[in-house]
């Protein structure tokens, strides 16, 4: 019985090492230039780490930065179509988001239409946040949903997470 | 009997841990088979020899349209194969898409003006790319704000729902607006990425009805 039970034992520990081997070939194997194009239109650049007094609001600038060539919507697009650039931080433990104020959007038309104006933001832009967190440290993972485009196609929208290491003391 | 537990649970482990594996290998082949088939018919922007300008070259080009069956706005499945015998503007656009909102009211001139003579456009809505399957009040919304959009801009053609699941076959759909114009035969003869011209969108219905 011993004997039998030695033999699966040794079987099934081949099979799965060699399975989680060419597991580990096929992930490495993946190709790095296929994510997708344009993928990330937006970056966030700063602060990674910000110091607050526990339980009271407290204010943080976010800065984020749009690729060259690129636009997203403003937080109050020009068309009930169009997508706000918003900021969130979901879920109720830990740190949340008392309130958020948007820089004003800069107003552009597109060539082959310059009657339509379009409110972007382009280039660096800064969200004023103000956060509450309890005593601690935190890593807040916030979220920015946007929707970027260039002058003649747009790209789905799009969420990116915003880390932000908070001490709260 | 404690020592043959142990190996029975170290057994039970192997056995889960290759079961992980064997998924995870099996989910990572379809990804990679999507996103193989996706590139294979992703197109680009390559300079006209005539004029260096950058057209929009789809490798979907003289080939059959990739056949497709969507819901229209009023949840009836319309398959592609309906329109076969018509030229065809296929043209995928969502409601966030400024320049496809640029071009809706040129697509809506050009279908009527040559509709009478066998063309014929299927407007097919990408609205929801970051949706998840099972998120029925985001899908809601994305089909509400189709249909708003259709009455807003009065467009008279079909429109169809979630392009997004047709995305692979039509070269992924990373951009919108994005269409492909289709003879009466059903094989591509024309390709746009982008907002262009009503002038280029009328050349190119025009070579799709064969003129």
């Amino acid at each position: 019985m011993r004997s039998v039970i030695k033999t699966i034992v040794r079987t099934a520990a081949v099979f799965a090492a060699a399975t989680l081997f060419s597991q580990a070939q096929f992930v490495d194997s993946g190709a790095p230039g296929q994510a997708g194009p344009k993928s990330q239109a937006v970056v966030y650049l700063f602060p990674e780490q910000v110091t607050v007094r526990a339980g009271k609001p407290a204010s943080v600038d976010l800065h984020f930065r749009v690729a060259p060539g690129l636009h997203i919507n403003s937080h109050t697009p020009s068309d009930q179509f169009l997508i706000a650039t918003t900021f969130s931080i979901p879920g109720n433990d830990g740190v949340a988001l008392a309130a958020a104020s948007y820089p004003a959007g800069q107003q552009i038309s597109l060539a082959s239409d310059p009657t339509t104006k379009l409110n972007v933001y382009t280039g660096d832009f800064v969200i004023h946040a103000q956060l509450v967190s309890p005593a601690g440290n935190h890593l807040a993972q916030g979220k920015l949903h946007y929707q970027a485009c260039d002058r003649n196609q747009c790209m789905p929208p799009k969420t990116i997470t915003v880390p932000i290491d908070v001490v709260a003391q | 009997m404690r020592r043959n537990t142990i190996v029975l649970g170290a057994v039970l482990f192997l056995l889960a841990v290759f079961a992980w594996a064997g998924w995870a290998n099996w989910e990572y082949r379809q990804q990679a088979a999507e996103r193989l088939l996706a590139n294979a018919a992703k197109g680009e922007l390559v300079a006209d020899a005539a004029t260096g300008a950058p057209v929009y070259v789809s490798p979907l080009q003289g080939r059959m349209a990739p056949a497709f069956a969507l819901n229209d706005l009023s949840g009836i499945k319309v398959p592609l194969s309906t329109y076969r015998g018509k030229a065809l503007l296929i043209n995928f656009w969502a409601t966030w898409c400024a320049p496809c909102k640029i071009e809706t009211p040129w697509i809506i001139e050009l279908r009527n003006k040559y509709a009478s003579q066998g063309f014929e456009v299927l407007g097919i809505d990408t609205e929801g790319d970051d949706l998840k399957p099972d998120d029925k009040v985001g899908w809601a919304k994305a089909q509400q704000a189709a249909s708003n959009f259709v009455a807003q801009e009065k467009i008279p053609y079909p429109v169809l729902l979630d392009g997004d699941s047709i995305a692979t076959p039509y070269g992924g759909l990373d951009e919108l607006p994005t269409s492909f114009f289709v003879d009466r035969k059903g094989n591509v003869v024309a390709a746009q990425l982008g907002l262009t011209s009503e002038s280029d969108l009328e050349a190119k219905i025009k070579k799709a009805l064969g003129q």
